[in-house]
């Protein structure tokens, strides 16, 4: 179920009513709202749900395991199992067809007639994000930050609807304690939940969806019918449209969250101001960032042992990170540039220092010409993208909207937060029945720019 | 320990007050009502749009007396016309060309007809008779339309061509067919697209959303998918192809449907690749039927791989209905082969 679609405006409301009316009651909100999430994530397809169960039921036992045992290897080899059959799955699913193809292409090279059986699997959707927060369970009981909590509440944790499909990529200790008890209903964050849900829509629908529509499709789809402007137009009006479309994903979901009562980590904080590579990846996808960080780079062993291991540790860091989004050269291509310039970063840190607008001009384009590859469908098309980028010739997509909104989304990251905080926090202020007012206004808006073809999925669902 | 401590930078606290949740639900139901009050209409559309199941229930529930409240105040009305300028679309169901309303100066009956009269010399393809076919000078645009089965096709279509000077436009509305007419009405959108793009070659690819019923003679409506669902349909699809064909002017190339993996998909898809074969007959000298469902799927069997270029490729999408990308480019090949023989541009 995609959050703008009439299925999920009708869901939602029920949901909401129904949980606070349980909420007291534990017993009965949590196998209520278990089976909620459950319908929501059906209605991608039914048999995922097994798969989602499948996956519940191994990281619980797992994590049951480990906090039984006492001998530290046997610890150790329980986690990695578990962790194993987690990546498997993952895999399976998302990888399966991608290597197949590439070590049968090698293979009949090599004149080998013994290819890999093709497939083609469906991927569930959110696979990723439920994998990681099922490792990031079982790993936290394994460092013992974390007891294992209830089947039921780990079931709710990899479950709830508002993380489900796309993240942000919620830690067990983040949201375990908050199922512990029944929330507070004196405070819920109605104004911040409702700002979140509005703003998030705006940029999803509105935005998103229109650069997509009117530049960033028929371009990357076929980069050799356009010339220069148009082609580097679409370059940063892809920039907007992924930061709009994920980020308005995350802002649905977390506003989602705090109407419910619950709280989600912050997953992007104007990440387009980032000065350095190191502020990007503390700024966009903060969530999977973070992940990264704790159960990969940090146990590779970080920046521990001198700058060639830490040089390592970043690209080994990076390509899984860009592998994680997709089976595809172009993820890994995406993630080798991001890993190269954080290592080029920390070579020239101390030694060299900038103007702040010039480190930020040149993080800012390679950050865009990044997005290239992680757009394209293909590398000889990524290839074909940057080839027309000093092609001359007419600005055909050139118009006002398109490029006032690419402008604007870029520079409102530049510019401090405190006012637009200030008008959030306005906003916050209003009576319940004025926000829902708001809130419908803004719906009906956004409504009427959706094409025939209906809202398109958000982009990280792939993922 | 908390992850609040662990984490101080990522978990972003709420700002602003806090309500009760009695609030959050005051707040979400005045928005819920003022949608079914401004949008009843929209709502119970897409409802009827939707496949028949247990969401499509659920939304027609609250759909059909919002939208039967909506009809009773002027609310949805107004707010249609001031955020009309918005919309990115055209209407494209019940207006001139579609498929309710005969041709101008055509009849009832012979629009029912598809406007046939006796057998011509534009029944045949010369080169199924051994002739040479009327080769067209140029491909100047190409359009590449249909539903989402036309995509990737379009832009792999639009990738080859884009060295020899064709412009393509890529025109596909996804989850629109000929038998499904409140979204997209097919025959006046062909319309529309004919008079606007005035393509020289029109690649048509679609029917991943069709089987259902069908306004028959009389007024009753046929179901899917027997032969009088069948001539329906080909009558739909003939309308299509005389306005695309543009007196000959252009050409027409209509794909088959590769057989879908799931039985009841099969026999739809049956139905229309036997309506198309049978729609395309009076144009074979310009409309060309090109036959993917044999090349797809042999002997009416599905299948996810075949071999390409010497290798087993996969060519379908899990969902086994769509061609992924490799698939597609098969389908280009077959395309562009039969370009290639009908406009010098191209040789």
């Amino acid at each position: 179920m995609v959050f703008p679609t009439i299925q999920f405006a009708v869901f939602f409301p029920i949901v909401l009513a129904l949980s606070w009316a349980l909420m007291a009651r534990q017993h009965v909100w949590k196998p209520f709202m278990l089976a909620a999430s459950y319908l929501f994530y059906s209605a991608a397809s039914p048999k995922f749900c097994l798969l989602l169960a499948g996956v519940t039921l191994g990281n619980q036992a797992a994590a049951k395991l480990v906090h039984r045992t006492d001998d530290e290897r046997r610890r150790r080899l329980i986690v990695g199992i578990a962790v194993a059959l987690d990546l498997a799955t993952l895999g399976v699913f998302k990888y399966y067809g991608f290597f197949a193809e590439e070590i049968n292409a090698v293979l009949d090279e090599a004149g080998l007639g013994l290819p890999l059986p093709l497939a083609a699997i469906a991927l569930p959707v959110g696979i990723s994000f439920i994998v990681f927060q099922a490792i990031s369970y079982t790993v936290d009981v394994h460092r013992r930050l974390l007891a294992p909590a209830p089947t039921i509440d780990v079931g709710l944790y990899l479950s709830f609807f508002p993380h489900l499909v796309a993240g942000p990529i919620v830690r067990a200790r983040e949201f375990l304690p908050q199922l512990a008890g029944p929330r507070d209903p004196r405070k819920v964050a109605v104004g911040a939940g409702v700002a979140l849900i509005v703003i998030g829509l705006v940029k999803k629908v509105a935005i998103a969806d229109f650069l997509a529509r009117e530049v960033v499709d028929p371009v990357f789809g076929v980069p050799q019918a356009y010339a220069a402007p148009d082609v580097a137009l679409a370059a940063y009006a892809y920039a907007v449209q992924i930061f709009c479309d994920f980020s308005g994903y995350t802002d649905i979901a977390i506003g989602l969250a705090l109407l419910m009562g619950y709280v989600f980590p912050q997953n992007f904080d104007r990440p387009y101001r980032a000065a350095s590579f190191r502020e990007f990846w503390r700024r966009w996808h903060m969530t999977l960032s973070r992940f990264l960080r704790d159960f990969l780079y940090i146990p590779l062993g970080g920046s521990r042992h001198g700058r060639l291991r830490q040089a390592r540790n970043v690209m080994i860091t990076m390509l899984l990170g860009g592998l994680w989004h997709g089976a595809a050269w172009g993820f890994v291509l995406w993630g080798a540039i991001h890993g190269g310039a954080l290592v080029v970063e920390n070579v020239f840190r101390g030694r060299i220092s900038p103007p702040r607008w010039l480190k930020w001009l040149v993080v800012f384009h390679v950050v865009v010409l990044a997005w290239i590859p992680f757009r394209a469908p293909d590398l000889d098309l990524a290839g074909s993208f940057l080839a027309r980028l000093v092609e001359p010739g007419p600005a055909t997509l050139w118009s006002v909207p398109v490029v006032a909104v690419v402008v604007a989304v870029i520079g409102l990251q530049l510019l401090p937060a405190r006012p637009m905080d200030a008008l959030r926090v306005r906003f916050e202020g209003l009576h319940p029945a004025a926000l829902g007012a708001s809130m419908a206004a803004v719906i009906v808006l956004v409504a009427a720019t959706v094409s025939s073809q209906g809202v398109p999925p958000f982009i990280y669902f792939q993922f | 320990m908390s992850a609040t401590e662990r984490d101080p930078f990522i978990l972003d606290r709420p700002t602003g007050r806090r309500l009760r949740a009695r609030d959050a639900i005051v707040c979400v139901f005045v928005a819920v009502v003022l949608l079914a009050l401004l949008e009843g209409r929209s709502i119970r559309r897409s409802g009827e749009r939707m496949e028949p199941g247990l969401q499509r229930t659920v939304v027609l529930a609250v759909g059909r007396p919002a939208g039967w409240l909506a009809d009773r105040l002027p609310l949805a009305d107004g707010v249609h016309r001031a955020t009309g300028w918005l919309s990115p679309d055209e209407q494209l169901s019940g207006g001139p060309g579609a498929f309710r309303t005969p041709p101008a100066g055509v009849d009832a009956a012979t629009a029912r007809a598809g406007g046939t009269a006796p057998i011509t010399s534009e029944s045949f393809d010369p080169a199924a008779l051994g002739e040479r076919p009327e080769r067209l000078a140029k491909l100047g645009t190409l359009l590449v339309t249909g539903d989402s089965l036309a995509q990737p096709l379009d832009v792999e279509l639009a990738r080859r061509l884009a060295s020899q000077g064709v412009r393509t436009v890529r025109d596909a509305h996804l989850g629109t067919g000929i038998s499904k007419s409140d979204l997209v009405d097919w025959g006046q959108l062909s319309a529309l697209q004919a008079r606007e793009r005035r393509p020289d070659a029109v690649v048509m690819f679609l029917g991943a959303n069709e089987g259902f019923p069908l306004p028959g003679t009389g007024g009753r409506q046929v179901q899917c998918c027997g032969p009088a669902w069948a001539a329906q349909y080909a009558t739909r699809a003939r309308r299509m192809m005389e306005t695309y064909r543009r007196r000959g002017a252009a050409r027409v190339y209509w794909l088959t449907l590769p057989l879908p993996r799931d039985a009841p998909r099969q026999r739809i898809a049956r139905s229309v690749n036997a309506a198309i074969a049978v729609a395309a007959q009076p144009f074979r000298a310009h409309v060309r039927v090109l036959d993917t469902a044999t090349l797809f799927t042999p002997g009416g069997r599905y299948r996810a791989a075949m071999p390409v270029g010497g290798r087993a490729t996969i060519v379908r999408r899990p969902d086994g209905i769509h061609l992924n990308d490799a698939g597609s480019r098969v389908a280009a090949d077959v395309v562009v082969a039969r370009l290639r023989g009908d406009f010098d541009s191209l040789r």
